[in-house]
């Protein structure tokens, strides 16, 4: 604290330049996080956070979050630096940063707990702060998926219910203190704008437009259930989610239902000025959808691509769009494959390049740049591989436009540290113009 | 301290007007008041704060008893998305609001100043103009003692203060901050907060107006 103190001592000797306001009118972050999140990496990340699940009898056995250094030339680059067990085993899956990117809320689709971790203070080693445990009990969803910031305000989108664990459900809003506020339930059975399963994943917002886009998947039931017996089963897999919602964002009110067969999961608006279009990818058709708006002005979703040979049901789960908008990352579960679209015409997105990154992959994430590309390779627990295909990593490629080059690995079993899933990049803080929070500060002028 | 703070925000224009910034789009028409709902998203942050006659008051007689819309600002800011954004959305709110019968008395607007040192009472008064002394539509131009006074205000809404670090970990020339503008009920609780990406007078105008639908007359002039 003295030397922050030192610092802010310092300032005094010279003319400052002061830049106060950030605009939020560079959409996104590197490149799939909400708009209205500041602090944008647009040069190198420099920690890689990793929501982690924990396996019976490997390392502590606990979800955790694992922060890995991303820095070239770090002599701890590739390495786990730091690791943050939160006990127990609950299905741990998606973050998402505050607005101010100080605190990353991680969920459990299991036991409905999220954690809260500061990642603003060191994000070298963060810090739970807190705990919500009420999510379930507050709203009566179950699973809190996508973390999504409004100013002051987290969304969190839920995947199923406590009344049945099936797939309808809905979204909480708290407030950035972690306070709950209010719950939307997800449209359903709404002839007036065109029904609705009730099912929820993903959400994505269109300032521009005051547009709110909400993807679906499947319930409890469904997402904790053995994959190999679940494909078995007939009358599950009926219950995936087969719709896109339009919301009204600043009334929080679904506003049209889109027939997006196969359960539509992440959404990806464009990030280029003007663009006011997002593309999904339904996992079991195996299909691109693009969502714009006709020449009427009304929003529809139309299948624009396949990806991979669907009949053999490839599973596309994560993808990426790159900050011009114009090209997209797919990770294909089920052939370990990582694929690359050229959007530059989004109707017709072409397939320019596949190459095997794993024996199963998930999530992928790139720079703001995207001239580095990782892969986590775990789904679900139950959804994993077995045996030797059930590999658990961090891979870390370079892109150069042709080929992806691996530049490090993290075996995340042989670290006992368990399943790698969803990633998040933080900065030291000189890269993303964050420093001391005013309590810091006060904290530190008191002393 | 005080001296530290001055320097800190001195030569603020110069880098702010150089900075530019695009001004996020806003394609679309604002919801009509009424038909949606604000929710009451945290309790407004509370203080000591001075106005032009140096008498330290607490914050919340001015988030009180009417519909407030507060924002931080300090009075030699040119990015043409932070201070200047902020001041001109206050000035058309504020036309919209007086040529409203139905909003005279239950609406005013406060622009707190992030900078203590610079911004004393007299200077916020001058950066306000005319604004500062027209009471059709009550605008308070606020600033505090001191750092010490400001900075738990800042943390109670949610506003950070932040200083650039140079690769070497020193503190830089430079401080962050995020446009932010909050929209207080008259019970004091931050029923809206806006950022730069959904600024738009518009959409402001309108939640004021869906404020009154729920709130019970002011019962006296506002302050």
């Amino acid at each position: 604290m003295k030397i922050l103190l030192a610092n802010y001592l310092r300032l005094a000797t010279g003319i400052l330049a002061v830049a106060f306001f950030w605009s939020g009118a560079g959409y996104a972050d590197e490149t799939c996080n909400s708009p209205y999140m500041s602090r944008l990496i647009k040069g190198q990340e420099h920690y890689l956070h990793v929501w982690t699940l924990g396996v019976k009898g490997l390392g502590d056995g606990s979800d955790k979050l694992v922060t890995v250094d991303v820095e070239p030339g770090s002599k701890t680059f590739g390495k786990v630096i730091h690791t943050r067990s939160v006990g127990g085993r609950g299905e741990a899956h998606h973050m998402g940063f505050t607005d101010d990117r100080k605190y990353l809320w991680a969920g459990r689709l299991d036991d409905s707990k999220i954690f809260v971790f500061d990642v603003g203070t060191n994000p070298s080693k963060p810090k739970l702060v807190r705990t919500i445990t009420n999510f379930s009990a507050k709203t009566g969803y179950v699973g809190p998926h996508t973390f999504y910031a409004l100013p002051g305000r987290m969304l969190v989108q839920g995947l199923s219910n406590n009344k049945n664990h099936g797939g309808v459900t809905g979204i909480a809003l708290y407030n950035n203190k972690g306070d709950y506020i209010s719950r939307y339930a997800m449209p359903v059975g709404m002839t007036a704008i065109g029904g609705g399963d009730g099912y929820g994943y993903d959400i994505g917002v269109n300032p521009a437009r005051n547009v709110m886009l909400t993807s679906s998947f499947t319930g409890w039931t469904n997402y904790m259930m053995d994959l190999g017996k679940l494909i078995k089963d007939g009358e599950a897999m009926k219950r995936f989610g087969n719709t896109m919602a339009i919301w009204d964002l600043k009334a929080m009110k679904p506003t049209k239902v889109l027939e997006v067969p196969g359960a539509p999961l992440e959404i990806r608006w464009s990030l280029k000025d003007g663009d006011n279009w997002a593309i999904t990818a339904s996992a079991l058709t195996s299909k691109l959808w693009l969502v714009k708006q006709d020449a009427s002005g009304q929003w529809q979703a139309k299948d624009v691509a396949t990806i991979g040979d669907p009949s053999k049901i490839p599973l596309p789960v994560d993808i990426s769009i790159t900050a011009d908008g114009k090209g997209l990352w797919v990770n294909t579960f089920m052939d370990g494959k990582t694929r690359y679209f050229d959007l530059t015409n989004p109707e017709q997105p072409v397939q320019t390049f596949e190459k095997v990154t794993g024996k199963q992959v998930n999530m992928v994430s790139q720079s703001w740049d995207g001239k580095r590309v990782y892969i986590t390779s775990s789904l679900l627990a139950n959804w994993d591989k077995k045996a030797a295909d059930d590999e658990q990593f961090l891979r870390a490629f370079d892109w150069d436009g042709k080929d992806l080059t691996l530049k490090f690995e993290v075996d995340f079993y042989k670290a006992k540290l368990g399943r790698a899933h969803h990633m998040k990049f933080t900065a030291k803080p000189q890269a993303t113009a964050a420093n001391e929070s005013s309590g810091r500060l006060l904290a530190a002028m008191e002393k | 301290m005080r001296r530290a703070a001055l320097a800190l925000f001195a030569g603020a224009a110069f880098a702010l007007g150089a900075a530019g910034a695009d001004l996020p789009r806003q394609d679309y028409v604002a919801d009509a008041p009424g038909t949606y709902a604000l929710q009451r998203i945290q309790p407004a942050g509370n203080g000591w704060v001075l106005a032009g006659n140096y008498v330290p008051r607490r914050l919340s007689t001015y988030t009180h008893g009417a519909i407030t819309l507060l924002s931080f600002v300090y009075t030699y800011c040119t990015d043409p998305a932070g201070c200047p954004l902020a001041y001109n959305t206050f000035v058309q709110v504020k036309e919209r609001v007086s040529e409203d019968p139905a909003l005279r008395g239950k609406v005013r607007l406060v622009s707190l100043s992030f900078d203590p040192t610079n911004d004393t009472p007299e200077a916020m008064k001058l950066y306000g103009g005319q604004h500062a002394t027209d009471k059709t539509v009550p605008w308070h131009f606020l600033t505090t003692y001191s750092l010490r006074f400001l900075l738990p205000i800042l943390e109670d809404y949610g506003q950070e203060v932040e200083l650039d670090r140079d690769a070497d970990g020193k503190a830089m020339r430079t401080i962050t901050h995020m446009l932010k503008v909050f929209l207080i009920d008259p019970d004091g609780n931050v029923r809206e907060i806006y950022s730069a990406a959904f600024l738009n007078p518009e959409v402001i105008y309108n939640d004021i107006k869906t404020l009154t639908l729920e709130a019970s007359p002011a019962s006296g002039p506002v302050r």
